[in-house]
């Protein structure tokens, strides 16, 4: 977790410009969305890595959502490799939902319990609140 | 596979080739040797793109001749219009070029090949003196055909389909930028120093613009991505939301 958490800071530090061109296409930053729950699947695929996580709402009921990131390639070529989120890791994650009102979002900033966090995505694909983007 | 063989032995030969008292790498004909890892091109000058590419300097365009005003064409909300490499079509040239994913050039005495991340955008580019082809249907990536100036390898590209010419629309959402079928484009490329590449890109279309204009760039030379090399992308793998409408899970 130390290793992600100074990924961050590395991935903080640098400007965001990556990803498949997509996100204006895909995703309405008018929705933004955050929510928490445990990983079902990693998809680390081309031309977006995908994650899932089942979110439990406040009448119990669960929900499995799914969040696109950057290229793999991309984001190895950043240091994020597909064990930086793996199947049963509680995370929270950050981004915009899906054009289609599906559950599906742009994962753009994940984080951790401990309170790490790793920008999984590009600049279109920017998280709610950071002022990137249009 | 055994011309790719062969390649990579006439490469292996060249690739350190240096001449004395320069540290621009040479082949074995003397040539500047630009076989190598690349980050993509960065603009000198104009705005940052609110995107994933570099995108050209508006300052730097000529003025649009009468006609020439579809050159700004706004979107439709057809998100194959609007996108389209959305729904995996090819960025072409010269924005594919310009996308923030690394590339790699192999060069031999008569082929630069350039391979990028992005889409895997492949150049074969003949650099043996031949012209380009005639009764080609256009393309996206037009046809190029290189030559030497002195350390300079100038690529001049034509036969293009109409199509984006960079990403500034994610800037601008009101603003595309499509250059016409007339596009003709001269690349030229040196070494700056043994770091960079200089890059300098013509942009020719005489059906958008009153004349020719130029924009230079710089390429920076990326050894430390040797080891890991280019990363493969299949766009048609898992794209699962085009145009907004997200399908499987």
């Amino acid at each position: 977790m130390q290793k992600i958490f100074l990924l961050s800071l590395v991935l903080a530090a640098l400007p965001a410009l990556q990803a498949h061109h997509s996100f204006a296409a895909e995703f309405d930053t008018a929705k933004p969305v955050k929510m928490t729950g445990v990983v079902t699947k990693v998809e680390w695929q081309n031309p977006h890595i995908w994650f899932y996580i089942d979110v439990k709402g406040s009448d119990g009921a669960v929900t499995n959502w799914g969040f696109s990131g950057g290229a793999p390639g991309q984001l190895m070529r950043r240091g994020i490799t597909k064990k930086v989120i793996q199947e049963g890791m509680t995370i929270t994650v950050e981004g915009f939902r899906s054009k289609d009102g599906s559950n599906n979002a742009n994962g753009a900033r994940v984080t951790f319990p401990d309170g790490s966090s790793v920008f999984t995505a590009g600049a279109e694909d920017r998280a709610p609140g950071d002022g990137k983007g249009k | 596979m055994k011309t790719l063989s062969v390649l990579f032995a006439i490469m292996a030969g060249t690739s350190f080739a240096q001449t004395k008292g320069t540290a621009v790498p040479r082949t074995a004909e003397g040539k500047p040797n630009f076989s190598g890892t690349y980050e993509w091109p960065k603009a000198l000058s104009g705005e940052q793109c609110r995107c994933s590419a570099t995108i050209f300097d508006r300052k730097l365009f000529a003025p649009l001749k009468p006609g020439g005003e579809p050159f700004y064409e706004p979107p439709t909300g057809d998100p194959r219009h609007d996108e389209p490499r959305d729904f995996c079509m090819p960025a072409g040239f010269p924005s594919g070029m310009l996308s923030a994913n690394a590339m790699q050039f192999f060069q031999t005495k008569d082929y630069l090949i350039i391979v990028h991340e992005f889409q895997r955008m492949t150049r074969v580019i003949p650099l043996d003196g031949r012209k380009h082809r005639e009764d080609i249907e256009p393309s996206f990536y037009g046809d190029p055909v290189g030559h030497w100036e002195g350390d300079t390898l100038v690529i001049e590209t034509t036969n293009f389909k109409r199509w984006g010419l960079d990403d500034y629309f994610y800037t601008n959402p009101k603003e595309y930028r499509m250059h016409s079928d007339a596009l003709k484009t001269i690349e030229r490329i040196s070494w700056k120093n043994p770091k960079t590449l200089s890059y300098n890109l013509t942009i020719d279309d005489p059906k958008t613009f009153t004349a020719a204009w130029s924009q230079p760039f710089e390429i920076a030379a990326k050894p430390e991505w040797e080891a890991a090399g280019l990363y493969e992308y299949v766009c048609e793998e898992n794209n699962r939301c085009p145009g907004g409408k997200c399908q499987g899970k």
